[in-house]
């Protein structure tokens, strides 16, 4: 089986759909890394790069890249059932 | 069997329509759009009794336990359309066609926008209308918002625990409507916030991110503002396509239109929360969920009184 993609998810501290990303993956036992975009400079603007978002949260999963809490797409990438 | 009741969303006034409802032992479905509404999004939350500085999100999640464990079941999705069926409702959501006997919505309302023409394209990109969610990524920027009321008021003094500075962008000549506790906090903000009254934003300039903004009126010699982020905290108008498709009536706001015990005019129909103008614009999570519960109770006594006619229907028409 092959190993599931690395996810990031750029958040911040107060933002409730971060909240609701995280809560999903650890229903999950689904590994992250979480990355606090409103202390991390360099991270932000990565972010922005990346998504053109300055909105969080963004999840980037393996190469893909997903703007807000988006279940269904997260669920097909990482093959959750929900 | 149909559901006794649908709820349609899942902030206070929804969540507390569901306790009540699963209280009252009815079978209760409750469609989460927008997961906790307005207060989820609010942050600290000082004026809900009994739970003072929760943050709005956290207490959102106990109203949502509290309704499963009352028997609630909890579907996400947004309504796609609803219809009469005999004595019953049809909802359909993602494609499926739920069934009740009476419908609540309490679907809220949607955050208004400037209506400026780059809004949309700019949306998240340096146009913001969610403070605490947004709000920290713009440590050390310099930032614009725009309201007057107290949400605006909130917003900033949330805002400058992250931001250099502040513009504040006001279309009348006076703040008049933030609560007095928090015109209190924003007063010690000091240097950091600049306060511009009889003003209005009438352009949005850039491309891939917001660059600047053009003001109504001069700014040091320049109607031109140069920002990294603007947030917009304008109010919000009723969600309501649904609910009219079915034949409810709206009040001349735009607001479902409700009596006392939130019944609209279509018989097992009932609305709460911000999709409603009960208490005008004073929308707090306390009223919300006191709608809600409201509501909740009329639908039950409707049920009592009219849900063995949809039970009829059904058995003659199962689906």
């Amino acid at each position: 089986m092959a190993d599931k993609p690395k996810v990031k998810i750029y958040s911040t501290p107060t933002c409730v759909w971060c909240r609701a990303t995280k809560e999903f993956l650890d229903e999950h036992k689904m590994p992250y890394e979480d990355i606090n975009v409103a202390q991390d400079a360099t991270a932000r603007e990565y972010m922005f790069k990346r998504s053109g978002q300055m909105g969080v949260p963004v999840i980037e999963i393996g190469n893909e890249i997903i703007i807000g809490f988006d279940k269904a797409r997260i669920s097909e990438l990482l093959g959750l059932r929900t | 069997m149909p559901y006794d009741v649908i709820i349609v969303g899942s902030g206070a006034a929804g969540l507390s329509a569901g306790i009540y409802a699963g209280r009252y032992l009815m079978k209760t479905l409750v469609i989460r759009g927008h997961f906790g509404g307005e207060t989820a999004t609010a942050g600290q939350i000082w004026n809900y009794p009994g739970a003072p500085g929760m943050d709005g999100y956290d207490l959102m999640k106990n109203f949502q336990t509290q309704a499963k464990d009352a028997g609630a079941e909890v579907i996400d999705g947004k309504v796609e359309s609803a219809s009469k069926d005999g004595d019953c409702y049809n909802v359909t959501v993602g494609g499926k066609t739920y069934h009740a006997k009476t419908i609540i919505f309490a679907q809220g309302a949607e955050r208004r926008h400037l209506g400026l023409p780059n809004e949309e394209n700019l949306t998240s990109k340096g146009v913001h209308y969610c403070v605490t969610c947004d709000g920290p990524v713009y440590t050390g920027k310099t930032i614009a918002m725009v309201g007057g009321g107290d949400a605006s008021i909130k917003g900033i003094i949330d805002l400058a625990k992250y931001v250099d500075k502040i513009y504040f962008i006001v279309r009348a000549p006076a703040l008049t409507r933030p609560e007095p506790v928090n015109l209190g906090d924003f007063g010690k903000l000091g240097d950091k916030v600049e306060t511009l009254f009889d003003t209005e934003v009438k352009e949005l300039v850039g491309e891939s991110k917001l660059e600047k903004i053009v003001l109504s009126k001069e700014l040091d010699g320049s109607k031109e503002l140069v920002i990294d982020g603007l947030f917009v905290e304008i109010g919000a108008k009723p969600d309501v396509a649904v609910p009219t498709s079915l034949g409810v009536a709206l009040d001349k706001f735009g607001y479902i239109n409700v009596d006392n015990v939130m019944q609209t005019n279509v018989p097992g129909i009932f609305a709460a929360g911000d999709t409603v103008n009960h208490f005008g614009p004073f929308k707090q999570t306390i009223t919300a969920s006191a709608l809600g519960a409201v509501a909740a109770t009329s639908a039950y006594n409707y049920h009592k009184k009219h849900g063995e006619l949809c039970t009829k229907h059904w058995k003659v028409n199962p689906k």
